[in-house]
C-alpha cells in the first residue's frame, strides 16, 4: 500500500524510534491508521529528496506543532512551491528546512541562471531572493520574477537593501540571518492572498 | 531582534560597549582556571529561553558531568532550566568516531532541531588536534558558514595564549575575542579581562579587573574616563569646608564639587581635618562618606568621639577596607555605589597612599584618580583626600603621582621646630578659582577642633 520495503520501515523504527507499532501476541507489528499516515508522510518527504533523518525530524516537528496528520496526508494535493534563490548554501538549506517543516515544497537555486532553469520546470508561488545573488542581481531578479507571473517575492539580505528591493518590486524584505518564525510568518502572509485565489490554500494552522 | 547580547552583568556589558554583538562568533581565551567556562555559562543562563534555548557542547577536554556538577555552585545556574532552555551535549563521541566533519554536521542538526540563540563549544581549541592545517581551516569555514546562516551567538572557548592571536585562524573568523588572564605583581594575583577584538562596536580599552565568585565573573571596568563636560556645571555656591582653619585661609570659602588634597607627615592631623570636613558638613546638611584604609572602625570611633561626633550619625557612612589585598577597581565601584545609595555630597578618602600601594602602576593610578575626581565633581560631590609625606619638617616634594594637578585645592601640613617645641603648620599651596593667602600658618588641635594660629615668618615650605 505504501510501497515501502518492510526492511526500511523496521530500520527506521530501530533508528529513529518515532513510528513504533504495538506488537501482537505472535510478535507481528500492528500499525494504527495514524501510524500508516505517518509512514506515508515520511515516504513522500524522502521521495522529495529529504534524508530519512531529516524526514523524521520534520515529522516529529509536525506532530508536536499540529497534532495527528490528516488522513491521506496531501499525497495527491499539490503543495505551494517556494523557490529559494541564495548564493549561501547554509542559509538556503536552513530556510528550506524551516519552510518544508511548514508543508511547503521548496526548490533551491544558487545563482540567477539556475533560477531561470527552475522556473522553466515549475513556476513557484513565492520566491525568496537574496539581494546579493550573482553579484547584486537580487532586486532585478525580483522584478523579472514578478513580470513572469510569480505572485510574491520576499527579498532577504545581510545588506540593508530594503528600499532597493521594495522599489524593484519585492513584496517584503527581511534582514539575514533569517529567524525561522519571522521567515515562516512572512511567507504565510505573502501567500495568504494568492493561495486563496488559486483555491489550493490549506487550512491555516 | 536586539543587536546586542547581554551578559546579565551591566559592568561587563559596559566594557563591551553595550554587550557582545548579537549573532556573532565570540572567542573566549585564557589559561585553565581563568573563568572561561563560567563566563560562557553566564551568557547561557542570562539569555536562554524555552523558545530560544542555549546549547552547551563539550568536546574532549572538559567532561560534561563535571561541568554540570560545578556549574551548580554558581548562583545563576538554574537546574530547572536544564533540559528545557539549556541543553548540555557531549560532542566527544561524534568527534572520535567521525572527526570534524561529524562535529560540523551535528552542529547543523542541532541548529535545525533546537533553534538555539546560543551555542557554546568548550573546548574549541581541542578540535584543532583533529585535523591538519588546511582541513582545520576548511572546518572553520564551514562551521562559520553554518553559524552565520542562523541567528545564533556562539562562544568558542579555548586555552589559547595571546601570542597565538596572529597565527590561529580562529581569531580571523571570530567577531569578538575576550581574553581572561592573571597578572602577578609582588605576590598579588590580579585577574584582568581584555577585549582583544570587537567587530562593529567600541570596547573599553585596557585591562579590566575581575573577580570570580558564586555570582560568576564580576568585572570592574578600568576607571579611565575621557574628559566629559556634558553634565559639568560650575558651582556657584561657596561653602564652609567644615574646617574653620581652612575657611579662614580660603578667603571666599569652598566650591561644591571641589577636590582637596591634604598632604602631610604622619600624625600631623590629616585624618582629623578630613573628619572635620565630613562631620561638620553633615551638621550643615551635607551627607558624608568616609572611605578609610587607615584606622579600623573602633579606632576611628574613639578618635571622633573626642570631638563630640559619632558614626551612629545617620548622615555619615563609614566604608572601611583593609589595605591588604584591596582591589582598587573593585573598591572604586563600591565607593561610587555607596555615594549613590547614601546621597553623600562629601567624600573623604583616607588615604591615597594606601590606594597607590594597591594600584598596579603610576600611570593607571593617575588615570584612575582623574576619572574618580571628575565623576564625583560632575555630580556635585566634594572630595577630600589625604596623602602621606615622608618629610616631617621640610616638604621637598608631593609624591602623589600627579593627583595635586587634578585637585582644586592642595593643603600641606608640616611640623615646625623651634628651640623648645614642635608645632604644626598649614599652607594652602593651591586653590583653583579662589583667592587665598599663600602663607604658612600655625594650627593647634584642640577639643573644639583645628584652630588656626598666627603666620609663621621664620619657616619656609619648599614644595
Amino acid at each position: 500500500m505504501l510501497a515501502l520495503p518492510a526492511a526500511t520501515i523496521r530500520n527506521w523504527e530501530l533508528r529513529y524510534g518515532l513510528v513504533t507499532p504495538e506488537r501482537s501476541d505472535g510478535g507481528h507489528r500492528l500499525y494504527t491508521r495514524s501510524q500508516v499516515e505517518q509512514l506515508r508522510f515520511l515516504k513522500i518527504e524522502v521521495d522529495r529528496g529529504l534524508q530519512p533523518a531529516e524526514a523524521h525530524r520534520l515529522l516529529a516537528d509536525r506532530l508536536a506543532a499540529h497534532g495527528p496528520l490528516p488522513a491521506r496526508h496531501d499525497a495527491e494535493e499539490p503543495r505551494l512551491l517556494i523557490l529559494i534563490a541564495d548564493r549561501d548554501p547554509y542559509a538556503a538549506e536552513l530556510a528550506e528546512f524551516f519552510l518544508r517543516t511548514e508543508g511547503y515544497d521548496v526548490d533551491l537555486a544558487f545563482d540567477v541562471s539556475e533560477v531561470e532553469r527552475r522556473i522553466e520546470q515549475r513556476r513557484p508561488d513565492l520566491a525568496v531572493v537574496e539581494v546579493m545573488i550573482s553579484g547584486r542581481a537580487g532586486a532585478e531578479l525580483c522584478r523579472r520574477l514578478k513580470d513572469r507571473g510569480v505572485s510574491s517575492c520576499l527579498a532577504v539580505s545581510s545588506l540593508d537593501a530594503r528600499d532597493d528591493a521594495l522599489a524593484a518590486g519585492a513584496d517584503a524584505f527581511l534582514s539575514k540571518p533569517l529567524h525561522p518564525l519571522e521567515l515562516v510568518s512572512t511567507v504565510k502572509d505573502l501567500l495568504g492572498g494568492s493561495a486563496l485565489l488559486r483555491g489550493t490554500a490549506r487550512q491555516s494552522r | 531582534m536586539s543587536d546586542r547580547l547581554s551578559s546579565g552583568h551591566p559592568r561587563l556589558d559596559a566594557v563591551l560597549g553595550g554587550g557582545l554583538p548579537a549573532d556573532a562568533i565570540n572567542l573566549v581565551i585564557g589559561l585553565p582556571g581563568s573563568g572561561k567556562t563560567i563566563l560562557a555559562q553566564q551568557y547561557v543562563f542570562a539569555n536562554a529561553t524555552e523558545e530560544r534555548p542555549a546549547l552547551y557542547l563539550s568536546t574532549v577536554s572538559e567532561p560534561l558531568e563535571k561541568m554540570v556538577r560545578y556549574g551548580q555552585t554558581l548562583d545563576f545556574f538554574d537546574p530547572a532550566t536544564v533540559g528545557r532552555a539549556v541543553f548540555y551535549e557531549d560532542l566527544g563521541g561524534v568527534l572520535n568516531d567521525r572527526g570534524l566533519p561529524g562535529v560540523e554536521e551535528r552542529i547543523g542538526e542541532l541548529i535545525r532541531e533546537r533553534r538555539p540563540s546560543i551555542i557554546v563549544i568548550d573546548s574549541f581549541k581541542a578540535l584543532s588536534a583533529y585535523a591538519d592545517g588546511s582541513d582545520f581551516r576548511r572546518f572553520l569555514h564551514v562551521l562559520a558558514g553554518r553559524l552565520s546562516a542562523f541567528p545564533v551567538s556562539s562562544f568558542w572557548i579555548g586555552e589559547y595564549a595571546e601570542r597565538e592571536l596572529s597565527e590561529a585562524p580562529e581569531f580571523a573568523v571570530a567577531d569578538a575575542v575576550v581574553a581572561l588572564a592573571t597578572t602577578r605583581a609582588a605576590e598579588r594575583d590580579t585577574r584582568a579581562l581584555r577585549i582583544l577584538k570587537l567587530r562593529g562596536s567600541q570596547a573599553a580599552s585596557g585591562a579590566h579587573t575581575y573577580r570570580i565568585s558564586a555570582r560568576g565573573i564580576d568585572v570592574f571596568p578600568r576607571l579611565a574616563d575621557p574628559a566629559d563636560f556634558s553634565r559639568y556645571t560650575v558651582g556657584e555656591q561657596r561653602l564652609s569646608s567644615g574646617i574653620a582653619a581652612l575657611d579662614e585661609i580660603l578667603a571666599e570659602g569652598y566650591w561644591r564639587g571641589a577636590s582637596t588634597l591634604c598632604a602631610g607627615p604622619s600624625g600631623c592631623g590629616k585624618t582629623l581635618m578630613g573628619m572635620h570636613f565630613i562631620f561638620n558638613g553633615a551638621r550643615s546638611g551635607d551627607p558624608g562618606l568616609i572611605a578609610s584604609f587607615q584606622e579600623n572602625p573602633i579606632q576611628l570611633e574613639r578618635i571622633v568621639r573626642t570631638f563630640g561626633w559619632s558614626f551612629a550619625d545617620p548622615a555619615v557612612e563609614l566604608m572601611y577596607r583593609s589595605p591588604v589585598d584591596v582591589y582598587v577597581d573593585e573598591w572604586v565601584y563600591e565607593l561610587l555605589a555607596s555615594v549613590a545609595r547614601t546621597g553623600a555630597t562629601r567624600v573623604l578618602i583616607d588615604s591615597l597612599t594606601d590606594l597607590q600601594f594597591a594600584s598596579q602602576d603610576p600611570v593607571t593610578f593617575r588615570e584612575f584618580m582623574y576619572s574618580l575626581i571628575q565623576r564625583l565633581s560632575r555630580d556635585g560631590v566634594s572630595i577630600f583626600m589625604t596623602t602621606e609625606l615622608p618629610d616631617l619638617f621640610t616638604v621637598t616634594r608631593l609624591s602623589e603621582f600627579g593627583v595635586s594637578h587634578v585637585s582644586d585645592n592642595v593643603v600641606v601640613l608640616q611640623y615646625v621646630r623651634d628651640s623648645s617645641a614642635v608645632r604644626r603648620a598649614v599652607t594652602v599651596l593651591k586653590t583653583r578659582a579662589s583667592r587665598h593667602q599663600p602663607e604658612i600658618r600655625e594650627f593647634k588641635i584642640t577639643e573644639e577642633g583645628i584652630v588656626l594660629g598666627a603666620p609663621l615668618s621664620d619657616v619656609t615650605a619648599d614644595p
